[in-house]
């Protein structure tokens, strides 16, 4: 149970970092700490005790294994995370370049 | 059929071999190597979709499970809705690259490459049949949507509507994902169809089945631009370049639709099936609120793809609710409804993009009477814009008429008089910005209307109105068109049938046993359908013209009307945080409406 509130704890820890954030490098790391929540659920999900890493070159294949379908779904989800936080760093870069702030309160041009 | 893969993996390749030779290659290469990609996955897409009668699988690498075994590859099943909605998606992606030949003039081959890899993914997601790969590919769409938002970023608008977008978007992910990891934990399987018969053989509908359908629903809702969900869509909507905006509106937003639909009745139709009442009556009060709401918020935009964008997000609430009746015949109206709607809309975003080009600006005031030399984009935006108000037999007429009779079957009443509100509010602020934008009618002041930034053109070689002018005009005849094939709505009722049998489906997939028989569709066209769409006609063009000369109410009435939109008017703040809290904010009560209900 304990991983399962764990997942969540961070998950929120990431979301009131970004309600709260006034930096936009700060907020781009925020979502990284709400996105590992999910690496930590499901690499949860795939645990066996007394298990051993799913690598079938040197131990007999009786031997039990964590799931590996999970890690590679947290793989997946990495590469993900990857696209997405360069993607949002790139576009805090030019709002620096723009505006010389990474203050979002600055770049808010639409309301309403 | 061999050729499944083909559709996406064609264009994902053409966007990738453009992306490595772009800087290198003339500009002319790059859109014609967008073009070919673009017009033969379309033409694959059709074949898909004609020969996908009943329910075609495809599995990867030819993993494909033994009789009644366990599925350990990865599986696509192909059916007619999914194909079709590839086929509009793609297709829709080929015109946008066809109108902006020469719109966009700085490093063009990028734009090139982010529309291929946006039309492959959403295809890819409509016909995947894995839970897990719909999420990639829902990804990927949001990744070159992010991209494509941003595209034009001298200024800060479009930093700010790509910024919110990306992080607003990527938080409801981690909660399709979440889900995603609950349904796993629990069945073990990724696979669709699996996944629904091992929680059919289960029986359980205790927390974790209702969390996981919790999250994933307020997930996707999230990307369909629902209330509380659309302020992020609203940003990255009017700050797009006018063609992706375009395909936002008529793609990106109704597959978060479908993947609400298709996952509903793959894997929680059984073992939820008890509970359909709660289920539909939550979602029912989400897409009318959505309705509402932003038929009301686009009456309020002086940028025009800022209304177009509210008027896009009243039509979901409209395709919600068809889709939330939970019978095929809601389904089959928010699917015909989808592709009118698809086709006009891009025609208005595409004027939207014209005006930008031909007169530099894109605010209803400030454009006041520019447009009268423009008689091409006048058409497409007066003609689009009739498809939208559900006129009799043509334009959204039949996708209203099957939600409608659906709704009134079942007994909800209020149905009709919903649609008709967000018709009428969206279908008379396109009308009103075009009187006053095309014909000078009205005044050109507007108390109502909030203050925008303006946008500068994009930079131009030569504007090409011509191509621009003949795109958005067969784009708003087609979606006009639409409605008057009458035989289309029969086919999508019959589909809609094969798209809601859970046990069918699980049966195709995982059995390799021929579809069920779906009933043959048909359906007639009833006297109270033809009564709302002409009530809808007449009141979208009166309110229309009335909107554009709401400056000379009585002082103390704009003053009244102002001041009771100002709350509507300050949750919209543009600010991420707050964004955030409304995404936190609509999933505990969606999700908690949902725990209470299911019991």
């Amino acid at each position: 149970m304990l991983p399962y509130l764990l997942a969540v704890w961070i998950f929120l820890a990431g979301l009131y970092g970004i309600v709260t954030s006034r930096d936009l490098i700060h907020t781009t790391v925020c979502v990284s700490v709400c996105q590992s929540s999910t690496y930590i659920l499901l690499l949860a999900i795939g645990y066996r005790k007394h298990a051993t890493a799913p690598v079938y070159g040197d131990i007999p294949s009786s031997r039990r294994v964590v799931d590996p379908i999970v890690q590679a779904l947290t793989l997946t989800d990495i590469v993900v995370a990857v696209a997405v936080s360069s993607l949002l760093i790139a576009l805090a870069l030019r709002v620096y370049d723009s505006s010389n702030s990474l203050d979002p309160s600055q770049i808010v041009g639409q309301r309403g | 059929m061999a050729v499944i893969p083909l559709l996406v993996a064609i264009p994902l390749v053409a966007a990738t071999g453009v992306a490595l030779s772009g800087k290198w290659l003339p500009g002319v290469a790059a859109d014609v190597a967008g073009f070919a990609a673009a017009a033969a996955s379309v033409a694959l897409a059709a074949v898909v979709l004609v020969r996908s009668g009943g329910i075609v699988t495809y599995w990867f690498g030819g993993w494909r499970p033994a009789r009644g075994g366990f599925p350990i590859g990865i599986g696509w099943a192909v059916d007619p809705l999914g194909a079709a909605f590839a086929l509009l998606s793609l297709g829709l992606v080929f015109a946008c690259l066809v109108y902006s030949w020469r719109y966009l003039k700085s490093d063009r081959y990028l734009y090139v490459v982010l529309m291929l890899v946006f039309g492959a993914a959403s295809a890819g997601f409509v016909l995947s049949g894995d839970i897990f790969n719909i999420f990639v590919f829902f990804e990927l769409v949001s990744v070159a949507a992010f991209a494509l938002t941003a595209y034009e970023a001298e200024e800060s608008s479009p930093l700010q509507g790509s910024f919110n977008f990306a992080v607003a978007q990527t938080i409801g992910a981690f909660l399709v994902l979440f889900g995603i990891a609950l349904l796993y934990g629990r069945t073990g399987a990724l696979n669709l169809a699996e996944i629904g018969r091992r929680l059919n053989a289960d029986g359980r509908h205790d927390g974790l089945v209702v969390t996981a359908f919790a999250l994933i629903t307020c997930g996707f809702l999230a990307k369909a631009a629902l209330v509380p969900f659309h302020f992020w869509h609203a940003d990255a909507h009017a700050v797009a370049p006018a063609p992706a905006a375009a395909v936002f509106s008529a793609v990106m937003l109704e597959l978060g639709l479908f993947a609400v639909a298709r996952i509903y009745w793959t894997v929680f139709a059984g073992v939820l099936g008890q509970f359909e009442h709660p289920i539909r009556d939550v979602l029912l009060g989400v897409g009318a609120l959505t309705a509402v709401v932003s038929a009301l918020m686009s009456g309020l935009q002086r940028h025009l793809k800022r209304m177009l964008a509210y008027s896009t997000f009243a039509h979901v609430g409209c395709f919600l609710i068809g889709i939330a009746l939970l019978h095929p015949d809601g389904v089959a109206g928010a699917a015909v409804y989808i592709l009118s709607h698809g086709l006009a809309k891009t025609a208005l975003f595409l004027v939207g993009g014209i005006l930008l080009t031909a007169r530099g600006g894109i605010d209803e005031l400030q454009m006041f009477g520019l447009g009268r030399r423009l008689p091409g984009a006048a058409v497409a935006w007066f003609v689009a814009a009739i498809a939208l108000a559900s006129p009799p037999f043509l334009g959204t007429f039949t996708g209203h008429a099957l939600i409608d009779d659906s709704a009134g079957a079942a007994g909800y009443w209020w149905v009709p008089i919903v649609l008709a509100f967000a018709t009428i509010g969206s279908t008379a602020a396109i009308i009103r910005a075009g009187l006053r934008v095309f014909f000078g009618i009205g005044d050109r002041d507007d108390p109502l209307l909030s203050e925008e930034p303006a946008e500068s053109p994009p930079p131009e070689e030569k504007p090409r109105l011509l191509v621009m002018n003949t795109v958005a005009l067969l784009l708003a005849f087609a979606g006009l068109a639409a409605g008057a094939w009458t035989g289309l709505a029969a086919e999508a009722v019959h589909a809609a049938h094969r798209f809601t049998d859970q046990i069918s489906y699980i049966h195709v997939v995982l059995d390799h046993r021929p579809a069920a028989s779906a009933p043959p569709g048909e359906w007639v066209t009833t006297t109270s359908s033809v009564v709302w769409s002409v009530v809808t006609l007449v009141g979208s063009i009166l309110l229309g013209f009335a909107s554009t000369i709401r400056a000379r109410l009585p002082r103390p009435v704009t003053r009244a009307l102002a001041a009771g939109f100002t709350p509507l008017r300050a949750v919209h703040s543009g600010h991420i945080a707050d964004y955030v809290a409304w995404l936190v904010f609509g999933t505990g009560v969606i999700g908690g409406l949902l725990a209470i209900t299911i019991r």
